[in-house]
C-alpha cells in the first residue's frame, strides 16, 4: 500500500476533527488512583479505607447538601461537572509493590493523582515515584513525620504528623502533673518499621525535652508469633505510662499477653494505628477500659457538626463500621484532592499540584476538629490538632485539648 | 536501647530471666506440635507441604466459628477441629498431591508448586469468605487465665497447649512403633515399592498420613485460636517458624519437631533478653545455621 498525500491530509483532518472530542471524553471523567494493602496482614485497613473512599465519592459525584467542598452539585464543578472514578491497587504493605503498583496506576492507568497508603513504609516509595512523574500524591493517612521533609513538591499531607500526635500527649501529661498527677516514667513500645520507629524517635525526644524518664524503649518485630519476652521487660520497667505504637494484630497479642503475664500499667496512651481499630476492641476491648489513644476524629463532634453523623450513616450503611482515625482521614483526604481538582481546572499535575498547594479550607468545612486545612512549603498542614480520647463504656470519648474535650480522663484506668 | 548493655532498672532480673525461659519452653512446644505435621508428611513421602500455615489458618478459623456458632469451647472443639482436619488433608492428598507425584520430570517442583499453589488459593478465599477482619475468641474457658508460681507467669492456653504437644507426641510415639498401621507407615516410606508387594495400598497410608499431619495441624490451631488472633494470614509466620524447627531438628523425624520447636522457643525466647526484640528471629535462624554446619541433615535427621 503506498500513501498518497491525500491520505495523509484525510488522517490529519480526521484527527483534528476528533482531538476536541477526545479532550472533552477525558474531563468528563477524572481518574484517582487509590493505593491500599487489599491483601495479606493488613488487608482489613485496605477494605475498610475502599469504603471510606466511595463514600466520599458519593458526596463528590451526586448532588448532597453538605457543607463541606464539592458535596452540592454533580461532580466537579470546575471540570464542567466531571465525574471522579477511582482506581484501586493493591500493595500488599510492601513498598515495592507500592513502588510498581504506583507506576502502573500513572503510566496504565493514566491517573492525574494518588492517594495512599495507610503503611507509611509504602508512602515513601509511592511518593518519589509521583514525584518523578509528576503527579500529586496525597498522603491521607500515614503519620511518619519524615515523610513530608524530603522536599518532595508533590507530597501533601492534611492531617497530623507523630510528632504532632506525640506533643499533643506530652502536653497531656504536662497537663495531668500540674493538677497533682505522678507522671515521671515512660516505656516505649513500638514496632520495627518506619511508623513504629519514626513514632518512638519522635517520643523519646519530647520526653528527653521535657524531663521524662524513660525506663523502656523496645521496639519489636511486627507480625511476632509471641510478644511474651517484650511484655516481661515492659512489665520489669513498670513505668507509669505505657505508650505502644503498634498495628492491630500486635496490638492484639500484646494486649492478650499483658493480661497472661499479669502487667496491668498505670496508663496506656497509644499512637493510634490498631489501638482505633473496631476489631482489637472486639478482642480485647474488655482488657482496655480507660486506655487513651490519640486521634484526628471523633464522633463526639456530630454533637457540635451534624453532618458528622450523617457522613458516619453513609459510611455505615457500606461498612457495617463506625468512622474511625483512619477511615474519617481517608474521606477527607479524597474530598481536599478533588476540591483541588477542580479547582485547579485541569487534569495536569503540575497544576493540580498548584491548586493543592493553593488549599485553604475552613475547619467547620471538614468532618475533622481541626483549624483549616492549609498546607505549608512541605506539603504538611500544621492546623490539624490531634486529639486525645479515651475509651469508656465501649466508646471513645474526647478528653484533650480542653477546647475540644467532652469528659475529664480518668487516670489511673480500670 | 533495650539490651542488657544499657542496664535499664530492673530489666535483666533472675526473675525476668525465669519467666522468659518459661514462657519460651511453653511456646517451644506449641511450635513443635504445629511442626510435627510438615515432618510426619515430609518423612513419610518427602514432599513439603507448603501450605502447612494455611492448614494452620483454617483450624483456627474453623475453631473460631465453632466458638461463634454454637458456643463450643475451644478446649471441646480441638477434638472436631482435629477429626475435620484428618479429613481435610486425607482429601488435599487424593485430589492433589497424588496427581503432583505422577509428574515424570520435575517431579519435585511439581509438588512444589502445586502445595504452594493451595496456600495462595486457600488464603484468597479465606479472605473471600471470611473477610480480613482480625478475628478472636473473647471469652473461654482457658482464654485470659494464668498460674502463677513465685512470681512466674504460665498462661494458661499455653501451658495446656504445652502439655498436649507432649501428650500428642507420647501418643504419636506409641502409635508409629506399636500399631500396624504405623508399622505400614514406616514400612512405606522405606520402600513404596516393596509395601505393594505385601498387600499395603501405598496410596491409602499416604492418605492417612496426611490426615495425620493435618490432624495435629488441626490440634495445634484450636489451642492457638484461644490466644491468638486470626486472619487469612496469619498462618505464613508460623509456618517459616514450623519450616525452620523441621530444618533444625531433622527432615522427617517425629522427635526431631519435638526437640527443634523447643530448641526454636527457647532461643527465641533468649535472644530478645540479650539483642533488640526486632532481631528475635535472627537468633533462630543464626543457631539454624549453625546446625547446619555441624549436622545438615538436622539435629535428629536419620537420612
Amino acid at each position: 500500500m503506498t500513501i498518497t498525500r491525500r491520505d495523509v491530509l484525510l488522517g490529519a483532518t480526521a484527527t483534528a476533527a476528533l482531538m476536541p472530542l477526545a479532550a472533552r471524553a477525558q474531563t468528563s471523567e477524572v481518574v484517582i488512583g487509590v493505593i491500599y494493602p487489599f491483601s495479606g496482614a493488613s488487608a482489613q485497613q485496605g477494605v475498610d479505607a475502599q469504603k471510606a473512599y466511595e463514600t466520599a465519592l458519593e458526596v463528590i459525584n451526586k448532588d448532597t447538601d453538605f457543607d463541606l467542598p464539592l458535596a452540592k452539585g454533580e461532580g466537579l464543578p470546575g471540570l464542567g461537572g466531571a465525574k471522579v472514578r477511582l482506581v484501586f491497587a493493591d500493595h500488599q504493605a510492601d513498598p515495592q509493590k507500592g513502588r510498581a503498583e504506583a507506576e502502573r496506576l500513572i503510566t496504565q492507568e493514566k491517573v492525574c493523582a494518588v492517594i495512599g497508603t495507610y503503611q507509611s513504609s509504602v508512602a515513601v516509595t509511592v511518593s518519589q515515584i509521583c514525584e518523578r512523574y509528576q503527579i500529586p500524591f496525597v498522603s491521607a493517612d500515614n503519620s511518619s513525620p519524615s515523610l513530608h521533609r524530603r522536599g518532595l513538591k508533590y507530597y501533601f499531607r492534611a492531617s497530623p504528623h507523630d510528632e504532632m500526635y506525640s506533643a499533643a500527649m506530652f502536653d497531656f501529661f504536662d497537663a495531668l502533673k500540674k493538677k497533682g498527677t505522678k507522671i515521671n516514667t515512660l516505656a516505649l513500645f513500638h514496632e520495627d518499621t518506619i511508623f513504629g520507629t519514626d513514632s518512638g524517635n519522635a517520643q523519646a525526644k519530647i520526653a528527653a525535652e521535657r524531663g521524662y524518664k524513660i525506663l523502656a524503649d523496645i521496639k519489636y518485630r511486627n507480625n511476632s508469633p509471641s510478644l511474651s519476652a517484650e511484655v516481661q521487660q515492659l512489665k520489669s520497667a513498670s513505668a507509669d505510662v505505657l505508650m505502644p505504637s503498634s498495628y492491630t494484630t500486635d496490638g492484639i497479642l500484646l494486649v492478650k499477653t499483658m493480661a497472661e503475664l499479669g502487667y496491668k500499667p498505670n496508663a496506656i496512651v497509644a499512637q493510634d494505628a490498631g489501638f482505633s481499630e473496631k476489631a482489637l476492641y472486639d478482642a480485647v476491648g474488655d482488657k482496655l477500659e480507660g486506655v487513651i489513644s490519640r486521634g484526628t476524629f471523633s464522633l463526639d463532634l456530630a454533637q457540635k457538626r451534624p453532618m458528622v453523623g450523617k457522613i458516619n450513616e453513609m459510611f455505615k450503611a457500606r461498612s457495617g463500621k463506625d468512622l474511625n482515625d483512619l477511615t474519617s482521614r481517608q474521606f477527607m483526604g479524597l474530598i481536599v484532592l478533588a476540591d483541588a481538582i477542580s479547582r485547579a481546572k485541569s487534569t495536569e499535575g503540575e497544576k493540580i499540584r498548584d491548586a493543592l498547594a493553593a488549599t485553604d479550607i475552613p475547619g467547620d468545612k471538614t468532618i475533622m476538629p481541626w483549624k483549616r486545612i492549609k498546607f505549608d512549603e512541605m506539603g504538611q498542614n500544621n492546623d490539624a490538632d490531634p486529639v486525645l480520647l479515651q475509651y469508656v463504656g465501649g466508646k471513645f470519648v474526647t478528653i484533650f485539648p480542653p477546647q475540644a474535650a467532652i469528659a475529664e480522663a480518668t487516670w489511673p484506668m480500670k | 536501647m533495650n539490651s542488657i548493655f544499657d542496664g535499664g532498672p530492673g530489666v535483666l532480673t533472675a526473675e525476668a530471666i525465669i519467666q522468659s525461659l518459661a514462657s519460651g519452653l511453653l511456646m517451644g512446644l506449641l511450635y513443635g506440635l504445629i511442626a510435627v505435621g510438615l515432618a510426619l508428611i515430609f518423612g513419610l513421602m518427602d514432599v513439603v507441604n507448603f501450605a502447612h500455615g494455611e492448614f494452620l489458618m483454617i483450624s483456627m478459623y474453623a475453631t473460631f466459628f465453632l466458638f461463634a456458632f454454637f458456643a463450643i469451647d475451644p478446649l471441646l472443639s480441638a477434638p472436631l477441629v482435629a477429626a475435620a482436619m484428618f479429613v481435610f488433608g486425607a482429601v488435599v492428598y487424593l485430589l492433589i498431591v497424588r496427581f503432583a507425584m505422577r509428574a515424570k520430570a520435575n517431579a519435585g517442583m511439581v509438588q512444589i508448586f502445586s502445595t504452594f499453589g493451595l496456600a495462595i488459593v486457600m488464603r484468597g478465599l479465606a479472605q473471600f469468605f471470611f473477610t480480613p477482619d482480625y478475628r478472636s475468641i473473647p471469652q473461654s474457658a482457658l482464654g485470659g487465665k494464668t498460674v502463677s508460681i513465685a512470681g512466674i507467669f504460665l498462661p494458661e492456653p499455653q501451658l495446656v497447649g504445652a502439655l498436649l504437644s507432649i501428650a500428642a507426641f507420647g501418643a504419636l510415639y506409641l502409635f508409629i512403633n506399636r500399631t500396624d498401621f504405623g508399622r505400614a507407615l514406616e514400612a512405606t516410606r522405606e520402600d513404596p515399592g516393596a509395601v505393594a508387594l505385601v498387600g499395603i495400598d501405598k496410596n491409602r497410608v499416604f492418605a492417612l498420613g496426611w490426615g495425620l499431619g493435618a490432624a495435629l495441624v488441626g490440634l495445634s490451631g484450636a489451642i492457638m485460636a484461644i490466644f491468638f488472633y486470626i486472619y487469612p494470614d496469619v498462618g505464613a509466620s508460623f509456618a517459616l517458624i514450623a519450616y525452620v524447627t523441621v530444618a533444625l531438628g531433622g527432615f522427617g523425624s517425629v522427635f526431631g519437631a519435638f526437640a527443634g520447636g523447643i530448641i526454636v522457643g527457647l532461643v527465641e525466647a533468649t535472644t530478645a533478653l540479650i539483642l533488640p526484640p526486632s532481631l528475635k528471629s535472627v537468633g533462630i535462624y543464626a543457631v539454624y545455621l549453625l546446625v547446619v554446619f555441624i549436622r545438615p541433615r538436622g539435629l535428629f535427621g536419620s537420612m
